[in-house]
């Protein structure tokens, strides 16, 4: 998954203003922490929801330009979530950075198989998580 | 057994016997006194019929005489049993009945009286040879000539015609008679032949009947002690099909797992009927065979045998896991005649596996999550600069996040086990420096090393030391050791790492210096100088959550997993990790992996 990534030196000030951030996890806490972490990127959030199927609604409406999910979650997963925002051309160029308390090598691989560009095994490093949305945005032609 | 039968029916019939005896006797093949017998009779009846005045007596001494001899001779005859003067006898004998003929036909003065030379003149005419013919005819020209010579009362010309007819038509009659009993006395001896060839094939024949007899005896005894055994196994299903697939043995386990008594099986279904066609299908095209029983039996046919998990469809419909060895049968003739299919019913225990996976997943997600949340507001309140936390706050966080990255290691301990024990751990290799690897797992534990007083000595080599593994789990590996060592040993206490390169034999022999023999491998030793572990504890110590009892008396922190850890890592990678411990001295363990020949 490294190698889906810009190096870190690269995106170390990244012009993040006016990026647009989608969250979702079931978990409240989590929730409101990986929306910490996005704004600490210099991101902005448009959406922070708990269930897979309000994702995909939210991510149609606003077309962020990437969307934080977490994989196990109500509604749809977020390998589900994910092939469906890349089955679609509207939605497809959507940046996805998936979220997960499953960290083997299988989970990484079906994370990566469903579409999403980076994976972020749970618990995360704040820092690390920021670095990740800053090299995920930065890619952006914003 | 039908065989054998018929054949003793054929040539053990009794009537052959008592005309082959009858036939030597007219043969002139008899014993010397079956061959006397006739005329002994007629003696016999001669005499009795003297006795009642039928026949009258015309000279007593003559007839005395005749009788005295007769009956002598016949006495000789039943004495007689040397075959060397057997023969002689058998002339003497007749002759003497002959002579005995002509006193009584002389001393009855009755003509009649001379049938009586008639059996003794046949006797000696069918008498092996033509010696017998002569002496016949010699002995009935005496016998006509005696009752003339004793009473001279026959008128003349009637003698002379009588005299020279009656050895004539002996001597003629005898050589005729003498021929027919030569060729029946060689046709005799030709059925005697044929019967004692028939005995002996009689003989023969019992002797293969009774060895095939003991033969399927011990068959049926065999054959009734695999089908005991057999019938015995009740917990596996014990399944027999011939080429075709068709059941020809289905055992009580089969029975009682398949719900279908044995006659309702046996020569009437198939095995493919307790099968999911789609799953022979997928393994069908798994194998790149034909469905059906190919499919089934195609690594079988492949590999000799098979082992795996099958889904049996029961009589009420119901699925059952099962692992099926499935086998090749050959009859007596070493040709293929089926399969076997030996099943253990594995249902219940697959259930608790995917529960005890589905566990596993659940409790390593349900403890990431709260850990996720802890860990993550730790850092942001750690690492926020706008507003700096209080030395003591630091130190009290710091407590918080050092527990709860310990609990983090535990659940991911926990998790690896299971994989390792569900055979779910897989290795991601790639070139690993060993070197690198040792000198990090001694950097992380420096400052607890330092704060418990103990030394750590580094021994290793210059260069890289390069194998192919997995770098995330050999690190792991390493830690364990490294960080065990340091947590066993009290303070002032030393832990040594070293690694090198070494050989090491089919037998596990290492040494330091390169051997034809002898495979490349790197070997690291971390040696402790620390409490150590009794010598009946270390073949439990690499079992999950064993924990020394020099461990529990210290309470030294743990939960038995590390070593269970290591070891799975080490076997995954192709090593070894063997110990040499004694209690109070200090404990080496020893990491053997394999590395590339250089």
């Amino acid at each position: 998954m490294d190698a889906a990534l810009p190096a870190l030196a690269d995106v170390a000030t990244p012009d993040t203003a006016g990026v647009r951030v989608l969250v979702a996890d079931d978990e409240d806490d989590i929730r409101a922490l990986v929306g910490l972490a996005v704004r600490k990127a210099g991101c902005t959030v448009v959406g922070s929801v708990a269930d897979g199927a309000a994702a995909l609604d939210l991510a149609r409406a606003e077309l962020p330009d990437l969307a934080v999910l977490d994989v196990s979650m109500p509604g749809a997963t977020g390998l589900e979530v994910c092939a469906a925002l890349r089955a679609d051309p509207a939605t497809s160029r959507i940046g996805i950075l998936l979220l997960s308390a499953g960290a083997s090598l299988e989970d990484v691989a079906a994370g990566l198989a469903a579409g999403a560009d980076a994976y972020l095994a749970k618990p995360f490093q704040v820092a690390g998580l920021i670095h990740q949305v800053r090299a995920l945005t930065a890619r952006q032609p914003a | 057994m039908t065989t054998v039968e018929a054949g003793t029916a054929v040539l053990g019939r009794p009537a052959p016997r008592r005309w082959g005896r009858l036939a030597a006797v007219l043969a002139g093949r008899g014993t010397v006194l079956e061959r006397s017998l006739p005329s002994t009779v007629l003696f016999a009846v001669a005499a009795s019929l003297l006795t009642t005045g039928t026949l009258p007596v015309a000279n007593g001494e003559l007839v005395l005489a005749a009788l005295a001899s007769a009956f002598l001779a016949t006495l000789v005859a039943r004495l007689v049993t040397r075959p060397a003067v057997a023969a002689d006898v058998a002339l003497v004998v007749p002759l003497v009945h002959l002579g005995a003929a002509g006193l009584l036909s002389a001393g009855t003065a009755s003509a009649g009286v001379l049938f009586l030379a008639l059996p003794p003149a046949l006797t000696l005419i069918s008498g092996p040879g033509r010696r017998g013919v002569l002496v016949a005819a010699l002995g009935t020209a005496a016998v006509l000539l005696l009752p003339v010579l004793l009473a001279s009362s026959t008128p003349a010309g009637a003698l002379s015609g009588a005299l020279l007819l009656g050895p004539l038509a002996v001597g003629l009659g005898g050589l005729g008679v003498n021929e027919t009993a030569r060729r029946l006395g060689g046709q005799a001896a030709r059925i005697e032949r044929l019967e004692t060839e028939r005995a002996v094939l009689l003989a023969q024949v019992q002797t293969r009947a009774d060895e095939l007899d003991l033969a399927t005896r011990m068959l049926a005894a065999r054959a009734q002690t695999m089908t005991s055994v057999i019938d015995a196994v009740t917990e596996q299903s014990i399944i027999g099909t011939d080429r075709d697939g068709i059941i020809r043995v289905w055992n009580p386990g089969a029975e009682k797992m398949l719900g279908l008594p044995r006659p309702e099986v046996v020569r009437k279904r198939s095995i493919l009927e307790f099968h999911l066609p789609e799953e022979l299908e997928a393994a069908a095209e798994e194998g790149e065979s034909a469905t059906g029983l190919a499919a089934l039996v195609h690594a079988a046919q492949e590999h000799g045998s098979d082992v795996r998990d099958w889904t049996y469809v029961a009589a009420d419909g119901q699925p059952r896991t099962v692992s099926v060895a499935i086998t090749p049968r050959t009859d007596d003739q070493g040709s293929h005649a089926g399969w076997n299919f030996v099943g253990t019913d594995m249902t219940e225990a697959r259930a608790t596996e995917r529960m005890k996976d589905q566990f596993v997943s659940l409790i390593s997600h349900e403890l990431r999550t709260p850990l996720t949340s802890i860990l993550g507001y730790l850092e942001l309140v750690l690492e926020d600069e706008d507003q700096p936390l209080t030395e003591e706050q630091r130190s009290y966080l710091t407590t918080v996040e050092r527990n709860a990255d310990r609990l983090l290691r535990l659940v991911g301990d926990l998790l690896f086990t299971a994989q390792v024990d569900a055979g779910h751990f897989t290795l991601k290799p790639e070139d690993v420096d060993l070197a690198t690897v040792v000198r990090s797992a001694e950097e992380s534990v420096r400052v607890t090393a330092a704060a418990a007083g103990v030394e750590i000595v580094v021994d290793v080599p210059e260069g890289a030391l390069v194998l192919h593994g997995d770098a995330v789990r050999l690190g792991q590996a390493c830690d364990n050791l490294v960080s065990n060592a340091v947590k066993f040993t009290p303070g002032g206490g030393r832990v040594t790492l070293s690694l090198r390169t070494a050989w090491q034999t089919a037998d596990g022999e290492v040494s330091a210096e390169p051997r034809p023999d002898a495979a490349p491998v790197a070997q690291l030793a971390v040696s402790d100088t620390g409490i150590g572990i009794p010598s009946g504890e270390q073949g439990k110590l690499f079992t999950r959550f064993f924990r020394a009892s020099t461990a529990q008396r210290n309470a030294v922190p743990g939960v038995g997993l590390g070593l269970a850890i290591t070891k799975a890592i080490t076997t995954a990678h192709g090593g070894m990790l063997d110990l040499v411990s004694s209690e109070g001295a200090g404990t080496t363990f020893t990491l053997t992996l394999p590395r590339p020949a250089a």
